[in-house]
């Protein structure tokens, strides 16, 4: 097979085949895996849940993964989010011509080994090839059915006043990781993206409670971001205590020299979850034996006052609204 | 914070006797005074103003614009501080320039960007050198870097200012200043002396917590002895000498100039520029740029915000048309803009 | 005006410092200091260690009210 992608592969003919013959079907192959123009499933549940993203990350490789685990992930987890058990994946590739072939064959045994972790069949696919510049690399569009399970039904309107807003791991990482990545700051620190396929971890505490009013993984934007949601949603106000959130220690070393806060980081791989106080701690114990989820904690409550907003208790003991995240993520100096 | 914090504190929330008014000077003090929710703890008769100690605020409509026209009229690359990035010039920014296909790159070190200029020697990289004493030291190693390594594609922009000249100007405005601790880590304490020596107090103030606390609570309670004070509340950082390696650096590569302060206006020889033995690495003799003429919104009151005279929400744009993310005014760009702390903090 | 940052000189060379602030770290320039040595603690201002750190906050917090109350007492 050739060294790099050609426009020639993306169209149609021998070597296009010679693609999804030896890089996509070598590596997702499965028994539901279609050659036709789609892939027939049946699931076994009434009620299915139905996502889609898109992901485009520069650079498209990372400490702790890369673009075809973060498609894979992304979509686990927005399923995992609605308490539904990931089963069937699409995903769509738009390749930047002279890609070189092995790394796409990289990022496809990534997606590949993630689904097998995460239990679920990639069935269908569509592979274009972009002229030069036209696209970064690789972009990735999954899709995703889920099947709901019995009394599970969580949402971001649950919210419920007392509830223990809980955090599934430390937070910020895939954020600072891609930060650094682009080395454009000249800081070097061993961190690793939080990136993994959610549904282990979560659907473990099904056997303690299924009343988990939330679950909302904190992507774009961070656990910041995902509060502000969560509280206009159900309309509720939520207190944090900034002492209590888990954030690695050289995320922190790195968010004091660019002047961030890492509540506003992306997370790939943790959780916001809503659910009465009295079941956080036996929660928060069982997240604490999961591999993804070791640094789990009660960051904070649900309260019926100030609707909409996020107040955060300070080192001196007071509460401050937290600023809304808004707009691009600058560092700053000064 | 420990058990000395605590009595700070005490004296802080406890305190009831005349209304005292205290300036902090430096936008990071703005920003940690709220972040750290220590507003929340004064009384009604102590009363925090923020001054202008924010480089970004006090930058000129003008400098941004004279950015503007090196992107798109000389193609410079520009590399900035990310907090540059959203000031508003007249008509674009830093952000918008990007947006327009301009080469914008953000950098945490003026001597990063000289490094990016060797590496890159098609480029004509311009760094736009905003900052007061605290920040104008790694300016000028940067054009040192540059000089050394004989680069004819490096140059930057100055705004630099000092804060020496804007203190008397501000004194009635306050009874006493928390001094940057940063600043005063480079110039030592001998301009807060002066300024006692004619009536001015103030104490320098570091930035976390226990010193925020303590230092108020040391101008709380020597406000009460109608003498004038100084201290130094910072002394981890802050020696009196402060760093003289960093003042002759600064000699050697900058002159003062007068300077116009966004809202506040011209103050004589509050500026910095290179010197003329150094201006083959000034962007305006480099690129001859045309004098600018900016224009800010009228209605913005950001001038009187910075000298502390009105409160943001006085202001008809704060939180209407001006936000965080459509800032029109200076103080609502940089996050520790007095607006944007206000706003991001506390609209109430 | 400047967002400082206390790290920890982890190796010195030529006038650069290589700094960690708890496991994040970065050259940077360390020429307007004399006498730093690995070990040290200093404060990082846009790529330059601007001061030694010679304590920490609580101490100083200490010494700073400790010389307050002596002072207040002869008011």
């Amino acid at each position: 097979m050739d060294k790099m992608i050609t426009l020639a592969h993306g169209g149609g003919g021998r070597k296009t085949s010679e693609l999804i013959n030896n890089i996509f079907r070598k590596h997702l192959g499965n028994e539901e895996f279609t050659s036709d123009d789609a892939a027939v499933l049946e699931p076994a549940a009434k009620k299915i849940a139905f996502t889609t993203d898109g992901f485009i990350v520069t650079p498209w490789r990372f400490p702790g993964g890369n673009i075809g685990k973060l498609s894979l992930c992304g979509t686990v987890n927005d399923l995992t989010c609605m308490g539904a058990h990931p089963k069937w994946l699409s995903c769509a590739c738009v390749i930047e011509e002279g890609t070189p072939v092995d790394d796409v064959e990289e990022i496809v045994r990534a997606m590949a080994e993630t689904a097998i972790e995460a239990g679920v069949h990639i069935v269908c696919g569509d592979t274009k090839v972009a002229g030069r510049g036209q696209v970064d690399h690789m972009f990735i569009t999954t899709t995703g059915i889920g099947e709901l399970q019995d009394g599970i039904y969580p949402k971001g309107s649950n919210a419920t006043r007392g509830d223990a807003v809980i955090v599934t791991n430390d937070i910020g990482r895939h954020g600072c990781t891609i930060l650094l990545s682009r080395d454009q700051y000249g800081i070097d620190a061993d961190i690793k993206s939080d990136c993994a396929p959610l549904w282990g971890t979560v659907s473990s505490l099904f056997t303690i409670t299924k009343n988990l009013h939330t679950i909302r993984d904190a992507t774009r934007g961070g656990v910041g971001t995902v509060l502000y949601e969560l509280a206009r949603e159900s309309n509720k106000g939520i207190r944090i205590d900034r002492s209590k959130i888990p954030v690695d220690p050289a995320v922190a070393g790195v968010c004091g020299m660019l002047g961030l806060d890492p509540l506003y980081l992306a997370c790939e791989g943790t959780m916001v979850i809503l659910a009465p106080m009295d079941d956080a701690g036996k929660i928060v114990e069982k997240l604490h034996s999961g591999k993804y989820s070791r640094n789990a904690a009660v960051i904070g409550t649900v309260t019926d006052d100030e609707p909409g907003k996020v107040f955060v208790k300070t080192d001196v003991g007071t509460e401050m609204i937290l600023p809304e995240p808004g707009g691009e993520l600058l560092p700053r100096i000064c | 914070m420990n058990e000395s914090a605590e009595r700070a504190r005490n004296i802080i929330e406890n305190y009831n006797g005349k209304k005292i008014r205290i300036m902090e000077v430096c936008g990071t003090h703005t920003h940690e005074i709220f972040r750290q929710g220590i507003r929340k703890l004064l009384p009604h008769n102590i009363q925090l103003i923020s001054g202008p100690g924010c480089p970004v605020c006090v930058t000129p409509v003008s400098f941004i614009d004279e950015a503007v026209w090196l992107s798109e009229n000389k193609h410079a690359t520009i590399c900035t501080f990310g907090d540059l990035m959203r000031v508003p010039g007249t008509e674009k920014s830093m952000l918008d320039v990007r947006r327009d296909g301009g080469k914008v790159q953000i950098v945490y070190t003026p001597l990063d960007a000289e490094k990016y200029a060797e590496e890159n020697p098609s480029e004509k990289v311009v760094f736009l050198s905003v900052g007061f004493e605290t920040t104008t030291p790694a300016s000028c190693l940067a054009v040192r870097n540059a000089a050394k390594a004989g680069l004819d594609n490096f140059s930057i922009l100055t705004a630099n200012k000092t804060m020496d000249h804007a203190y008397p100007l501000l004194a009635d405005s306050t009874d006493a200043y928390l001094y940057p601790g940063h600043v005063q880590a480079i110039m030592g304490t001998a301009i807060c002396k002066r300024l006692l020596k004619s009536g001015i107090s103030g104490v320098v103030a570091g930035f976390t917590a226990a010193e925020l606390l303590t230092a108020i609570a040391t101008c709380v309670t020597l406000l009460q002895d109608d003498k004038p004070f100084f201290c130094n509340c910072y002394p981890r950082v802050v020696t009196d000498d402060g760093s003289p390696a960093a003042r002759v650096l600064m000699q050697k590569y900058m002159e003062p100039i007068d300077a116009e302060w966004r809202g506040i206006g011209m103050i004589p020889g509050s500026g910095l520029k290179l010197r003329n033995e150094f201006s083959q690495f000034d962007a305006r003799l480099m690129f001859d740029i045309p004098i600018m003429h900016g224009h800010s919104n009228p209605a913005c009151r950001c001038g009187e915000i910075l000298r502390g005279s009105v409160l943001p929400s006085e202001c008809p744009l704060f939180g209407k048309v001006c936000t965080p993310e459509h800032p029109i005014g200076a103080c609502m760009v940089s996050r520790e803009g007095t607006c944007s702390a206000y706003y991001q903090y506390g609209r109430n | 005006m400047c967002v400082g940052l206390p790290a920890r000189v982890v190796r010195i060379s030529k006038g650069t410092a290589l700094v960690d602030a708890s496991g994040a770290k970065r050259n940077v320039s360390a020429e307007l200091l004399d006498s730093v040595e690995p070990g040290d603690y200093v404060m990082v201002h846009a790529g330059i260690a601007i001061a030694k750190i010679t304590s920490d906050d609580n101490n100083e917090a200490d010494a700073v009210m400790d010389k307050l109350e002596g002072a207040a007492a002869t008011i």
